[in-house]
This record gives C-alpha cells, structure tokens and sequence, in this order.
C-alpha cells in the first residue's frame, strides 16, 4: 500500500516512550467525560499535533479498539502505544493515562463515602443518579446504531431484555448467548448474499 | 478476610473487563452484577455515585472500578480493582494488534460482535431502570433525566457538563425544598 508522502515523513520520528506517557498522561489528566469528547481530543493530540500516525491508520485502529471489550479510549490508545513502540511503551502510557481518573476518583470517594449522610451530598447523589439514569439511557440509544438494523438482531436485544427480567442471569450468560446467537448466524447465513451481516457504521 | 475480598475484587473485575464488549458503559451491568447484587459491596446508591464519579472525573467509565474497590476494601483494593477492569483490554488490544487481519475478517467474529451489541443495550437499559427504580422518585428527576438524554442525544453536549449539570440541580432542588 502506498502512503502519501508526508506520512513517511511522520512515521519516521518515532516517539520515545517516555515522550508517549507524558502525552498520555496530559489526556489522561485533561480528556474529560469519555466518550466523543475524549475521542476529539485523542485525535488531536496523536494526529494532529505529534503526527504519530496518519488518518489512514488510526482510523484502522479505531476499528481495532472497538472489537476488544472495555473503553474504547483506553483500547484505542493502547493499540497505539503498542505500535509506537511495543509492549513497555503500551505498558507505562496506558497506566500514565489511567493514573489521573485514578487518584481522583480516591479523592471523590472518600468525600462522598464520608459524607454520604449529609442532606446537601445526599442531594447532590440525587441529581447525580439522575444523570447517570438519562446518560445510560442516551448511551443505549447511541449503541442502536452500532449493529445491523435487521429484525434479527432487535429479537436477540428483546430476548435478552426478557431474560435479564425474569430470570435474573449474570450479564456475563447473556453476552456469550448474544454472541452464540450473531457468530451462530454468521456461520450459517453468511454464504448467502450476507447484506443483513453489514453494519450500518459510518458513524 | 481482606485477602479474600482483594481475590473476589480481582475475579469480578477481570470479568467485567473481559465481557464489556461495546465500550465502558457495556461496563455498567457487569459491575452492578458483580458488586451489588453478588458480593454486596455496595449499595445501589452508592452504586450510582461510583458511576457518577467515573464520569465527573478524566478517564474512561471503567474507573468506577477504584471506586468501588476502595469501598470494598480501601486503598488496596482500588488498585487491584483498576488493575484488573484494565488488564483484558490491554491483553486484548495486544493480541488483536498482533493477529487483527485473521481475526477481522472473520464474518463469524463479525457476527459475534453483532449479537453482543443488543444485548449489552438490554443490559444497560435494564440497570437504567434498576437505578431509577431506586433513586429517581422525585419531579426534578425525572425532569433531569429527560433533559440529560436529549442533550446526550441531539445536542452531543459533552458527558461531563451533564453530570454537573445535574448534579447542582440536585444541591439546588435540596436547597430549595429546605428552605420554601
């Protein structure tokens, strides 16, 4: 495959990996909120500004990080850790990501789980549920759009819904019976035309 | 005693870091599953909170992992708690680095990913309504959580301010009922 030209300059300066885990390490203090935002951030640090790599590859690794299980921002900034400089780099950057949320949240959790009886936290726990509640729900609603829009798929989320209700399954049952359901589909349908097996991505 | 806590904080998050296929908020119902319905470390309130914090604060939803290690189990246990929710990912990321043009190819991995997602929407739908069930019961709230989905939804307004947001309608609607 042939890059364009400014690209091979770019990959050429290949980042220490002190230098990675700082630039994590200033996401990781400043990327706020997950989700969009942080992904805005990621790619303006890493592509924009570094030039670590080209549109090309990172949306490449984009696809990759969201095929493994957990956050995406961590997915997708560790496979380019990796690739910039191996297992270490992959190592130190993430956990200089991680580390800022981390000492934070310790910080958050003793205010709250202290004073947790305090009718002005006890409020603000209130409000905070709320949003938690609309967010999940606006997040479930982004996740729609994710797989394909084929009945198929609809009748496994309803079966699930069911199944969670009234039998009370640990999720971790539900999820490799969802994901019988779709490779088991896959295996046998996929030989025939596959159109329904296309995500509707491009998001 | 606390070593067996730290070994049961260590399997439950490995697990939740295995199965949250879909992002952080995939996250969600196996975290709930694992830390107030199994071991009952937390409360559904307090379970609110962690979840609330991990979005107030830098970083992926998964660091309401440390939150709920720490109540678990102090100091000790947020590490080992965030260690392990990140240890899959990373394992993962690894391999898939390694081995992701056999794997991606693949229509059946395809179609796995495709029958994961509507269940991980049924899931977080249905600790939704869990939370909701348990801590919206007032007006406000439920105003709250209509305006908080439109906004996330059409507006793309970030995460962050949103849980501000109605974090101090909160302060103030406890504020207000105190004083009027």
């Amino acid at each position: 495959m042939s890059k364009p030209e400014k690209t091979d300059i770019a990959a050429v300066r290949t980042p220490a990996s002190k230098e990675v885990a700082l630039v994590y390490l200033k996401i990781g203090t400043v990327g706020f909120g997950g989700g969009y935002a942080v992904m805005g951030l990621i790619h303006a640090e890493l592509v924009e500004k570094h030039g670590w790599l080209d549109e090309q590859r990172y949306q490449n690794m984009l696809s990759l990080a969201e095929m493994a299980p957990g956050a995406l921002t961590v997915n997708l900034l560790a496979v380019i850790a990796y690739r910039l400089g191996g297992v270490w780099t992959m190592l130190i950057a993430t956990g200089a990501l991680i580390l800022p949320s981390f000492l934070a949240i310790l910080l958050l959790a003793g205010v709250i789980l202290a004073w947790q009886g305090v009718g002005l936290v006890q409020g603000a726990l209130a409000g905070l549920t709320s949003g938690v509640v609309g967010l999940m729900l606006a997040v479930a609603w982004d996740l729609l759009e994710k797989f394909p829009r084929h009945w198929y798929y609809y009748a496994v989320g309803l079966v699930a819904l069911a199944a969670d209700f009234f039998l009370h399954l640990n999720p971790v049952w539900l999820i490799l019976a969802g994901a019988l359901a779709g490779g088991g589909k896959a295996f046998f349908f996929s030989r025939r035309g596959g159109s329904a097996g296309k995500p509707k991505s491009g998001v | 005693m606390l070593s067996i806590t730290l070994a049961e904080l260590a399997w439950s998050f490995l697990r939740v870091g295995l199965f949250g296929f879909g992002g952080g908020f995939a996250m969600i119902p196996l975290m709930q599953a694992a830390a107030v319905n199994e071991y009952h470390w937390l409360t559904m309130k307090q379970f609110s909170a962690a979840i609330a914090v991990g979005q107030i604060t830098p970083g992926p939803v998964a660091i309401s992992a440390t939150f709920i290690g720490y109540q678990a189990a102090g100091i000790s246990g947020a590490v080992v708690a965030t260690l392990a929710v990140f240890t899959p990912s990373i394992l993962a990321m690894y391999l898939l680095a390694r081995f992701y043009l056999r794997v991606r190819a693949d229509p059946v991995v395809q179609g796995m990913m495709h029958g994961v997602l509507p269940v991980i929407v049924a899931l977080i739908v249905m600790v939704a309504l869990g939370l909701g069930q348990e801590g919206v019961a007032s007006l406000w709230q439920v105003l709250v959580v209509a305006v908080t989905v439109l906004l996330a939804i059409r507006a793309r307004v970030p995460y962050v301010l949103l849980i501000l947001g109605s974090t101090v309608v909160g302060m103030v609607a406890t504020l207000a009922g105190k004083h009027f």
